[in-house]
């Protein structure tokens, strides 16, 4: 067995786990019907009123942007990482360049106030 | 059928107890007797199948794990905290409230489990499900013994990251889901930390893959054997520290449970969430706090490696070699030894009658010999002991996490998230070529 087929059985397995769980939990649990006010959502009492999935804060999406850079940047690091006892002082300076590059990216964005929560 | 109704109603309830037990022992000797008639088929069917026959083990076990985990968890953070506010915490239910976690267990799984009138009914239900899985999934590639993991893959360190990485999904999945402005904006928000303490995670550990030259989490373990000296936190303390703020962040603890700021935004992503389906987010959140401490101990602090090279004491003993003592033995030493555990109590205290000796005899001496076996795997088999080990190591990091818990408050997400992108991620990429360099200059001064 593979190491994915392994990790697609545990997959499997856990969310027949979860959905036994929650179906057992269905059973035995009790429900009432209730009326129009309990399926209301719950925003401290009061009705709801407004667009729920409204407009949100744009920093959100920013931070979003910044990780996905960032993220991917990992992989290769990690690459890197593994192999650096033979890369040396080669590998040392390429990484470098390939951070200063994303960093430049982070000092724009730092520069811009973005980092700032607002 | 109403003629078994009626006999089951007329039934005592010790009847009824005595009437199941009856046909659950013969339900289990005819299920026995047919393993036995068929043993030697199923074997041959087994060892065929050796690989599947470990991978079914192995996820019954990681899966059946996560429940007693995350209810000793609760029940630590509840007492722990309770004796830190100098309050006495659980104490009714089981000795000292031990069990008042499983009660709360046992309470979530009956509650009504509530859709609200707007939700995304599928989303509505997946969202704890992925949330689940990001966490228990990780728990395939943690060592926690030798030969005692779920699976030994070469890129173990990367998979984990990308697997609980998936946690986030989850959360969003739940606050959009929801149809609540509270969950909307509680999902974001987890959202945003994740990722933002996900990238200085991720990047505190390349310094360790550095020295070590392997993603595989085994042989990071194998290679911090010896004295507790050769752990990682010593070449790598920068690193580990990154590592553990971020890993706090990452698991919504204290400081960092903003997810969960019910002063702010009412419960986060979990406000429209009841019953099971809620249950199951809390349930990974506790299963995140043992995996984020299992993960710290395994790069950081040797993993199942003892802090100092155990004394190999193999004891051997063959039962088989015995013969008939053996079964002398198996006789005559629970009864000598309740006897004799129980002389003290009778002859001090004569008041005491010489059945209630008797029983206090009977309970020490299973107290002593469950020590004795314990005692006995610990210095001959290794993955006991190194299951203990990485055990110990794994609840400090448990204690810890609630310990910041009974003490620190909680920060505000302006400092939440400039800390982890102007100070961690700087500082991490510093503790990467720091640590590069290091390798170089060592390299040349050996020559």
């Amino acid at each position: 067995m593979t190491p994915l087929w392994y990790v697609v059985g545990f997959g499997v397995a856990g969310v027949s786990f979860v959905f036994l769980t929650i179906g057992a939990a269905w059973l035995i649990s009790h429900r009432t019907r209730g009326d129009q006010h309990k399926g209301l959502p719950y925003e401290s009492g009061i009705d709801t009123y407004g667009d729920t999935h409204g407009r949100f804060g744009l920093s959100f999406y920013i931070y979003a942007l910044l990780f996905v850079a960032f993220d991917i940047e990992v992989i290769f690091i990690y690459l890197w990482a593994i192999a650096f006892q033979d890369l040396l002082l080669g590998g040392f300076i390429s990484m470098l360049i390939f951070v200063a590059i994303l960093l430049l990216g982070l000092a724009y964005a730092w520069r811009k106030g973005v980092l700032n929560w607002r | 059928m109403t003629f078994v109704a009626r006999t089951w109603n007329r039934l005592t309830i010790p009847g009824r107890v005595l009437l199941g037990l009856l046909l659950l022992g013969g339900l289990l000797t005819v299920g026995l007797a047919l393993l036995i008639i068929f043993s030697e088929p199923i074997l041959e069917l087994l060892g065929a199948n050796l690989p599947l026959v470990r991978f079914v083990a192995a996820a019954t076990a990681v899966l059946l794990m996560t429940i007693p985990t995350a209810f000793l968890i609760i029940y630590m953070e509840m007492k722990i905290i309770a004796l830190m506010n100098l309050r006495v915490g659980p104490d009714r239910v089981g000795p000292f409230g031990s069990l008042l976690s499983v009660v709360h267990g046992l309470k979530v799984l009956m509650k009504e489990d509530f859709t609200p009138t707007g939700a995304d009914a599928s989303v509505f239900t997946l969202a704890p499900v992925v949330t689940y899985l990001a966490s228990v999934m990780t728990l395939l590639v943690i060592p926690f013994a030798p030969g005692l993991f779920g699976q030994d893959m070469n890129i173990a360190l990367l998979y984990f990251f990308a697997i609980s990485g998936l946690g986030v999904v989850g959360l969003l999945m739940g606050g959009w889901s929801s149809f609540n402005k509270y969950s909307l904006l509680g999902g974001l928000r987890s959202a945003a930390q994740v990722i933002s303490y996900e990238v200085p995670l991720v990047l505190s550990v390349v310094g360790l893959l550095i020295l070590a030259g392997t993603m595989s989490l085994n042989q990071l373990v194998l290679n911090q054997a010896g004295w507790f000296t050769d752990w990682y936190i010593w070449q790598q303390p920068l690193g580990f520290l990154i590592f553990f703020i971020a890993a706090t962040a990452e698991a919504n603890r204290t400081p960092f449970d903003l997810t969960e700021a019910d002063s702010e935004i009412v419960a986060g992503f979990a406000t429209e969430y009841s019953g099971m389906r809620f249950g199951f987010f809390f349930f990974a959140e506790y299963v995140n706090v043992f995996i984020v401490s299992a993960l710290t101990v395994t790069l950081f602090f040797g993993g199942w490696n003892a802090p100092f090279p155990f004394p190999d004491i193999g004891l051997a003993l063959d039962p088989g070699s015995l013969g008939i003592a053996l079964l002398i033995l198996v006789a005559v030493v629970p009864l000598v030894g309740i006897l004799i555990l129980a002389l003290p109590f009778y002859l001090l205290r004569s008041s005491m009658p010489f059945w209630q000796a008797l029983i206090i005899g009977f309970v020490l001496f299973n107290v002593v010999a469950v020590a004795a076996v314990l005692g006995w795997a610990f210095v001959s088999l290794e993955w006991v002991a190194g299951l203990l080990w990485f055990m110990l190591k794994t609840y400090s990091f448990v204690f810890i996490f609630v310990w910041m818990r009974g003490t620190l408050p909680r920060v505000r997400i302006d400092q939440l998230m400039g800390f982890a992108w102007k100070w961690l991620l700087p500082a991490s990429l510093l503790n990467l070529f720091v640590t590069a360099a290091a390798v170089i200059v060592v390299r040349e001064l050996r020559g």
